[in-house]
């Protein structure tokens, strides 16, 4: 993986940017913070950022000429927050006693200020607590200059003078009525190491460095009105503390100019978007200063500008607390990691890789991309947790084994003319398609593993809708896609996948795929961008819907789209269309086509992290009042799971008389199973007419299960099958403890990497199951311990 | 990863008809070698993982080692 490459995409992301206030606060108030304090009333905490940023905070606190104040983002929607006032009110409220610092040392240098000004003042301070030994000339009696003007109701004279004491109680010598001129300051400059010049006027024009306020390469520095050309008192504060830090690094001998282009006012690279915000006009004092509840009502205006986009619509960052940047961050230090835990892998496991996030920023960063790379790199480096995905792996290989794949051509002229006699049939579409059979195969429908795990039944009747409906012959093929692969990260099981595919395609002499799930939609996109694809709701819509009395109740339903389904607005109309057809209103979720959200499924984050699984459910069910409606098998059975009524596209045009089909119970993982290979027997037998091969899947011990323990069995991705094998084990070979007290019999089988306890009781000719649980630490049972011992470690 | 629980003592191996005694006992999970104290049958050797010990302590052991 190219951590350089994903260190930049996460600089790219703005979302740690500051807002425009602190970006045009020459001295950068972390004014979001600043406001978040008073906010909660901690006045002092609020304070304490004033002192942290703020050269003179009692002075500069309460007559700043607010340049922060202008281009804040409220002021589009309302007014701008009133951040000086606010500040007059923290020093009001939230004062308290600076802990005593011991002064340094002085002995780094002599630097000479001319101007005891509010610039000339900030420089001596800053140095002086550097440990440098600083001079100051004053041409006047007394310190402060111009700030004496700004004595009035705010800045008293009091604290003026007590904040100017503070200055001269500071072992700094002070030169008073000494004008400084030209032939002096020459002088000066062989005398002393530095020197600042920080006098409102002066006798001849200077050339200053834009950036370091260094005087060509001399050691003279400037600050103040003399380089700012402006009487604001925050801008002479700051270019006095810049000037400091170029005073410094001057006498440190190292580069000024390094990484200071975020020094002063500049353009912050953030965009914020105030256009939702409820417009609010700012608080009015009721008196000279902003009270307590005033102050706390003003702060709470601000809208704390920072890109969220992507994280307001991702339950997986808010889980976690991420931002794009700081979550790229942790990925480059788990890819580093070499000794030690890789703390990250399971966030980077609870992605539903829904490509959300890239839709909601308008810089197009992906993290979908970003940890979709992440885990292939782990899988690579052979660093990928294997119980995260292992369970859909396996899933994944079982539908590709001889369980469930299968190819097959439409039913030939030939081999169908039987069904061409009996009048009845013979008017059926899908009678007539056999007739018009030609024998190259135009189509093939591929409806994917999970379509046919959930809906067994309607497999038949799609593939002969098909078969009547569309021009030229329509083939079957059975199998996955590969998409688990693809989200587990496993590149080279994919590419496998992706090969088989393609050569079923080229032996059926390249057709078009009919494609009804939404994930293979996406995998056939991503992979195999050679094959000519089509969904098979469009097709509905050209077609026209399967005869069939559809209304049951008109109703106005929600459409959740299928995140695999995001950049396919044809596929999003076509559903729509199927609905409206049907008859009933839909209602448009704020998310959705293009901005759809995940299920809960998409990922693999349904079996790599339960919980992250289903925070997405319980968002997405909450965002409808209505019923939803999905056209994706993994988003009904999570939706109907988390309490949602929901139907599938399929249970509206195939309706069921089995009762309330938006609530019907998904099968079970063991039920996905046994339905895949039943639609491979029923195609077999009804379609093709063949003898289907014993399925191997057959249960032959017959177990009663609580419901209780279903539900363990199904959160722990155990299989009836595997229960199955523990017993038989167990029934052969007496494999297995038993417990005089309760005639129980607990018993264990290893099953490739997991090994499977199943606790049961024997009533007559069944089995009764107790509890069942597994792990995949392997038990070395009858192994010496003393071989080996060296490399034994205790737990 | 010493484990007794409080149920353990009524079993027994079904096999050997033995009570299960307490040993040291070799696991193995990625490139992790163990020994645990867990109780076994002296015969067979087969041991005895309960339902709190497996979905407990082994689990967090084994998402410790995915994890390194
Ligand atoms: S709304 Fe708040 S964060 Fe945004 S610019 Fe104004 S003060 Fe700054
Ligand atoms: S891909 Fe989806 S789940 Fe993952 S970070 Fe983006 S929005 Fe969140
Ligand atoms: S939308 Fe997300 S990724 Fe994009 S800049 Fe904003 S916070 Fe960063
Ligand atoms: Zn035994």
């Amino acid at each position: 993986m190219n951590l350089d490459k994903l260190l930049e995409t996460g600089d790219r992301c703005i979302h740690k940017e500051p807002p425009t206030c602190t970006a045009q606060c020459p001295v950068h108030l972390e004014i979001i913070d600043f406001l978040s304090e008073i906010e909660k009333g901690n006045f002092q905490n609020a304070y304490k950022l004033m002192e942290k940023k703020m050269p003179f905070h009692h002075i500069i606190g309460r007559i700043c000429d607010h340049p922060c104040e202008a281009p804040c983002e409220r002021s589009e929607a309302g007014g701008s927050i009133r951040i000086s006032e606010l500040e007059k009110a923290v020093l009001e409220y939230g004062v308290y006693k600076p802990k005593k610092i011991w002064p340094l040392p002085k002995n780094k240098g002599k630097v000479a200020i001319i101007g005891g000004g509010l610039s000339g003042l900030t420089t001596a301070v800053d140095l002086d607590k550097k440990g440098y030994i600083v001079t100051i000339f004053e041409k006047t009696n007394q310190l402060g200059g111009r700030l004496w003007d700004f004595v009035g109701n705010s800045l008293t004279e009091a604290i003026l003078q007590q904040e100017l004491k503070a200055v001269t109680d500071k072992k700094m010598i002070i030169h008073f009525e000494e004008t400084v001129d030209k032939s002096k300051l020459t002088e000066l400059l062989t005398e002393y190491d530095a020197v600042y010049l920080g006098t409102a006027n002066w006798e001849a024009p200077v050339e200053v460095n834009p950036v370091t306020f260094q005087v060509s390469d001399s050691a003279l520095f400037v600050g103040g009105q003399l380089l700012n050309k402006t009487d604001s008192v925050i801008f002479s504060a700051s270019s006095g503390r810049r000037a400091a830090i170029s005073i410094e690094r001057y006498l440190s001998k190292v580069s000024l100019t390094d990484s200071r282009d975020r020094e002063g006012v500049f353009e912050t690279p953030l965009q914020f978007d105030i256009s939702s915000k409820e417009p609010l006009p700012p608080i009015e004092k009721s008196a000279g200063i902003y009270s307590q509840e005033e102050a706390i009502e003003e702060a709470k205006r601000c809208v704390k500008c920072q890109c969220r986009k992507c994280i307001e619509g991702c339950v997986h960052m808010r889980q976690f607390e991420m931002s794009p940047d700081a979550y790229i961050r942790q990925i480059n230090h788990n890819e580093r990691i070499i000794l030690g835990t890789h703390y990250a892998n399971k966030m980077i496991n609870s992605c539903a890789e829904c490509g959300l996030c890239k839709e909601e920023c308008f810089l197009e960063i992906s993290m979908n991309d970003v940890i979709h790379e992440t885990r292939e790199s782990m899988v690579e480096r052979g660093k990928m947790p294997v119980s995260a995905h292992d369970f859909a792996l396996k899933d994944m290989a079982f539908s590709n084994s001889s369980h469930f794949s299968l190819v097959r051509k439409q039913p030939s002229k030939e081999e169908s003319k039987d069904l061409f006699y009996y009048p009845l049939i013979s008017f059926s579409d899908y009678v007539k398609g056999l007739y018009k059979g030609t024998g190259k195969t135009e189509y093939l429908f591929y409806p994917g593993c999970q379509l046919p795990a959930s809906y067994p039944d309607d497999i038949k009747s799609i593939y002969e809708y098909l078969v009547g409906h569309v021009k030229g012959d329509v083939g079957i093929y059975l199998g996955c896609c590969g998409a688990p692969a693809d989200w587990a990260g496993q590149q080279g099981l994919m590419m496998e996948n992706i090969e088989a595919i393609k050569k079923v395609w080229t032996e059926m002499e390249r057709p078009t795929f009919i494609l009804a799930c939404s994930s293979c939609i996406r995998i056939f996109e991503k992979y195999l961008p050679e094959i000519k694809v089509e969904s098979l709701w469009d097709i509905y819509v050209r077609e026209g819907l399967p005869n069939k009395d559809h209304i049951k109740i008109p109703q106005t339903l929600s459409i959740h789209d299928a995140c695999g389904t995001r950049e396919n607005s044809d596929l999003h109309e076509s559903v729509r269309k199927i609905v409206a057809k049907l008859g009933y209103g839909i209602e448009e979720l704020e998310y959705s086509k293009e901005k759809t959200k995940c299920c809960g499924y998409g990922g693999l984050v349904y079996y790599a992290n339960r919980e992250q699984s289903n925070a997405f459910v319980n968002e997405r069910i909450g965002e409808s009042e209505h019923d939803l409606l999905v056209y994706c098998a993994m988003c009904k059975d999570l939706f109907v799971s988390g309490g949602k009524r929901t139907y599938h596209l399929l249970d509206l045009i195939y309706p069921k008389d089995d009762g309330e089909s938006a609530t019907r119970k998904m099968p079970t993982l063991s039920e996905r199973h046994r339905n895949r290979s039943r639609v491979k027997q029923i195609l077999l037998k009804e379609i093709w007419c063949e003898e289907p091969i014993e399925d191997v899947m057959e249960e032959n011990l017959t177990l009663i299960i609580p419901d209780d323990v279903k539900k363990n069995i199904e959160d722990r991705y155990i299989l009836i099958e595997d229960i199955q094998a523990v017993l038989k084990n167990a029934e052969a070979k007496n494999e297995r403890f038993c417990n005089p007290d309760t005639g129980e019999y607990l018993a264990r089988l290893r099953r490739d990497n997991v090994t499977f306890w199943v606790k049961y009781e024997k009533e007559a000719e069944s089995f009764l199951i107790k509890s069942v649980y597994s792990h995949r630490m392997e038990i070395l049972e009858g192994m010496e311990i003393a071989e080996e011992q060296n490399e034994t470690r205790k737990l | 990863m010493k484990h007794e629980s409080y149920d353990q003592t009524k079993w027994l191996c079904d096999k050997c008809q033995r009570e299960l005694e307490l040993a040291k006992v070799k696991v193995r999970y990625m490139e992790g070698n163990f020994e645990v104290d867990l109780m076994k049958c002296p015969t067979c050797n087969q041991v005895f993982i309960d339902e709190a010990l497996a979905l407990g302590k082994m689990k967090e052991v084994e998402e410790g080692l995915e994890d390194k």
